[in-house]
């Protein structure tokens, strides 16, 4: 805590500092651009009858988020701008935070709903306090937001990064609320370098992360204390008539228990980090070639994330796999033809832990714009996922196929007042899954799914409304269930007073289907309303009510069982 | 003759040891596929050491070896660094951090690798062996008992629909949005559990920012399936006008997704962060009728 408040002190010292530059400076005006705000949503959740709990609460009751984001322009050279985006009510329900209701100041500053981040610019020189997202690269660090300082330098082609703080503080591990608890986790990052925008990019990245064994009491039992180092190197080039190149490699050492005991049998790393005995060090590879043009690409991309490879900066990142794929998109006949397309497999278990599994991933988007009243889009995706399993300890095999088509026509013709656009909309998706575990014959559960949607928009050329109204039919033919939704759905938007005000609403309506049960009724209605108060500040609403009434699938005294939910947002907004 | 007396007397004198120290041997037949994990765990191993040597201490060494069904030797432990243990009368009871400690413990060739790279043992059926020896010359106190055990990885379901970057089509992801992952693998003989989440990425939020701060709009666990239909029931409202830097009280329909796998109530802790796959954006895309108004607008 006192550490904390040592650093919040020093933020507001080098804030003082600034202002008192400025005023000596005096020069030149101050210009400020970026916007603030408060916004309050209120949520709310009826359920009818007494103790049906089928649908569950899905925001906080009540919410107040603030955001300050000025960039304060000084000189050509010196910037200061500002992200403070925070909210009043912890909801974290993933992560080191999940659960807790309560935190202490420290907790509050580093919890990742909240951002307090400062990044004064001079020139070249860029200092970064506070909360920062930096992503160094791929397989290093990028997906966590750390609280502390430190810098990233420009000079010329040479590039100096470094960065040190906490992730999240020690959270207490609780039965009664429910707090999963975390250790309080430590973070240093430098990267060295040189680069050439859109030329060429070398770059070595460091990235460690450590828990503070002493961080909690009691001691967190489900996931014991942690610390990783990583190294990468990074190679970019791009060469003329758009061919790149770029590659990372990268090694990680990684314990995943710092209470164990030391072994020596295990390669250290020192004095970055002390093997023990749940210490592995594994490496990480990607690599992408291609070429990009206006009206063609082409691209070769492939990935290997070793099993031992982990790094605090990804905490997410699934290891032991290798995946490449195959990219293109190119225009057509007079750039009225647009095909993106794919292909790529996946394998799973590069090192032989577990069981071997493969998949394969194929997407093509093909569109046309055969003239300026008739469009046609195809797509297809396919995935495969294919394993064996150990008969001798009852694994089964597993096969899954996902295939699914679309087709989508677009017309539109234009009268004097008004264009007019139709557009159907159908795909269907089939998924197979097949279990075999022989000598027993394959089993196989299919999930079938035809969708269709037909749109129209008119368009009024001397209005300022817009409305746009479609339905829609689901269809879902499982193993042992069919589903079906129908959707009647409209929408509208206009300006009004003086178009100081913009509304925007839609209404749908929904009647689902579930095997012969009655059917549920489904009804939504949302609405916007952003009005301008001056020339700086918008006062900005959005309202969403969703009622829902189950037909007689839940049984007993549940039959008929409904819910009314509401979210309403409203706040103001001020653009600098 | 009198080498033959002395291997005669040898030979009962040493059954006579055996018959006074027993061992009996627990191991689980499917333990953590990490080994440091054992140490931790008292269930995988318990050795059960009955000696009968009323009053007599035996000091004694615990060989292990860990061997492949067809005798390949995995481990063995390096009887030079073992601790000597004292035996007291009766029973003695051991777990793995006794009978296992892997920093004693000498791995032959691809096992060393695959344990320094993945913490692991390659995916198969194993021996766990265990044989009491004499601390000073290390000859055999006890015969080797041997268990069976399964080691396999778990691999945690891998995203597969909607893709990541994926852009819906906003009034089909008004009605039902399909998501699709694989199967944990190996699948177990219990029941799994997929809790399927979902989390509104919001204005100035970073997607992994979302989904370690807010509540998830959708948190449902489907048991055994790798199909989820979900009705949204969310008030979709977009402005062509718009984009993810504008603070507005507009939701921006950007949302990020995972799979926390749960296996016979517990959450799986092996591999990725608290048993989550990694996770996917998704986006709900503009209305045809947005787009229009978009280009009418930019006409105008």
């Amino acid at each position: 805590m006192p550490k904390l408040k040592a650093k919040i002190i020093l933020v507001v010292l080098a804030m003082i500092c600034i202002v008192i530059q400025l005023q000596a400076q005096k020069k030149k005006p101050i210009s400020i651009t970026g916007n603030a705000g408060i916004t309050y949503e209120g949520y709310g959740l009826n359920r009818n009858p007494t103790g049906f709990t089928g649908y569950q609460q899905r925001r906080p009751w009540n919410q107040v988020r603030f955001n300050f984001m000025p960039t304060i322009k000084f000189s050509k050279n010196f910037s200061l701008p500002m992200n403070f985006n925070f909210a009043a009510i912890p909801t974290n329900f993933a992560g080191p935070y999940a659960g807790l209701k309560k935190p202490t100041f420290g907790q509050f500053l580093t919890n990742p709903m909240n951002n307090f981040g400062l990044n004064p610019t001079y020139k070249w020189a860029e200092f970064q306090l506070g909360t920062q997202y930096l992503k160094y690269s791929d397989l290093s660090t990028g997906d966590i937001g750390i609280f502390g300082a430190g810098f990233s330098l420009k000079p010329g082609d040479y590039r100096f990064k470094f960065f040190t703080g906490v992730s999240q503080q020690g959270v207490n591990y609780s039965l009664a609320p429910a707090i999963p608890g975390a250790y309080k986790r430590t973070h240093y990052m430098f990267s060295i370098g040189k680069e050439r925008e859109k030329d060429y990019l070398v770059a070595f990245n460091f990235s460690k992360g450590k828990d503070i064994v002493n961080s909690l009491s009691p001691v967190y039992p489900a996931a014991p204390p942690q610390e990783g180092f990583t190294l990468s190197a990074q190679v970019e080039k791009t060469l003329k008539k758009g061919w790149y190149i770029k590659t990372e490699g990268a090694n990680s050492i990684y314990t995943r228990n710092e209470n164990d005991a030391v072994n020596p049998a295990i390669k250290s790393f020192k004095p970055f980090i002390e093997a023990k005995n749940s210490t592995v060090t594994d490496y990480a590879a990607q690599a992408q070639f291609g070429k990009k043009s206006k009206n063609f690409d082409i691209g070769l991309g492939g990935k290997y994330i070793g099993a031992g490879f982990q790094t605090t900066g990804y905490p997410y990142l699934q290891p032991d796999r290798f995946e490449y794929t195959v990219n293109t998109r190119f225009n057509a006949w007079k750039n009225k033809t647009n095909v993106v397309a794919s292909l790529g497999q996946r394998v799973n278990n590069v090192s032989n832990v577990s069981l071997k599994a493969k998949q394969f991933i194929g997407n093509l988007n093909w569109f046309t714009q055969f003239n300026d009243a008739f469009s046609l889009n195809v797509s297809f995706n396919n995935f495969g996922f294919n394993t064996n399993g150990f008969t001798a300890t009852l694994i089964p095999s597993i096969k899954n196929v996902s295939t699914d088509i679309g087709v989508n026509p677009t017309y539109t013709w234009t009268t004097k007042t008004m264009s007019n656009t139709i557009s159907l909309s159908y795909s269907y998706s089939k998924y197979n899954e097949t279990y075999t575990l022989f000598p027993a014959p394959p089993v196989t559960q299919s999930n079938n799914t035809h969708t269709a949607l037909l749109s129209y928009i008119p368009v009024y050329l001397t209005k300022d409304i817009s409305p746009d109204f479609s339905v829609l039919y689901f269809r879902n033919d499982a193993t042992g269930a069919k589903i079906s939704f129908t959707t009647l759905s409209a929408g509208l938007s206009l300006p009004a007073l003086k178009k100081k005000l913009k509304l925007r609403g839609q209404l749908s309506y929904t009647l689902g289907k579930l095997n012969s049960f009655t059917p549920d009724n489904n009804f939504i209605a949302s609405a916007n309303a952003d009005y301008k108060l001056n020339k700086k500040l918008t006062w900005t609403n959005y309202l969403t009510t969703n009622y829902y009434k189950y037909g007689n699938q839940l049984g007993g005294t549940f039959n008929g069982a409904n819910y009314l939910e509401s979210t309403v947002r409203t706040g103001l907004q001020y653009k600098f | 003759m009198k080498s033959f007396i002395l291997t005669i007397t040898l030979f009962f004198c040493s059954q006579l040891l055996f018959a006074q120290v027993t061992i009996n041997l627990i191991v689980s037949n499917r333990p953590p596929v990490n080994l440091s994990e054992w140490v931790a765990k008292k269930e995988v191993v318990t050795l059960i050491i009955n000696n009968i040597a009323q009053g007599v201490q035996r000091r004694v060494k615990i060989k292990t070896t860990v061997k492949t069904t067809d005798g390949t030797e995995v481990s063995v432990t390096d009887l030079n660094l073992a601790p000597v243990i004292t035996l007291p009368d009766g029973n003695t009871v051991l777990n793995a951090s006794t009978v296992y400690p892997l920093e004693i413990q000498k791995f032959n060739g691809t096992y060393q690798r695959s344990l320094q790279r993945a913490g692991k043992l390659p995916a198969d059926n194993y021996q766990f062996c265990v044989q009491l020896v004499n601390s000073v010359d290390f000859a055999p106190v006890t015969n080797e008992v041997c268990k069976i055990f399964f080691v396999a990885a778990l691999q945690l379901p891998i995203l597969m629909m909607p893709q990541n970057g994926q852009q819906l089509d906003i009034q089909k992801a008004k009605t039902a949005i399909t998501f699709r992952w694989t199967p944990l693998m190996p699948r177990p003989q219990g029941p799994v559990g997929y809790r399927l989440q979902v989390f509104e990425v919001l204005a100035g939020q970073q997607p992994v920012q979302a989904l370690r701060s807010n509540q998830p709009v959708l948190d449902k666990i489907v048991n055994n399936q790798t199909q989820f239909i979900w009705q949204p029931q969310l008030g979709f409202i977009t402005d062509a006008s718009q984009d993810s830097a504008t603070v507005s009280t507009l939701p921006l329909n950007r949302f990020i997704w995972t799979i926390q796998t749960i296996e016979n109530n517990s959450v799986i802790t092996e591999g990725s962060n608290e048993g989550r796959s990694e996770p996917l954006q998704f986006s709900v895309g503009k209305t045809l009728a947005e787009e229009l108004r978009k280009k009418k607008n930019t006409k105008d």
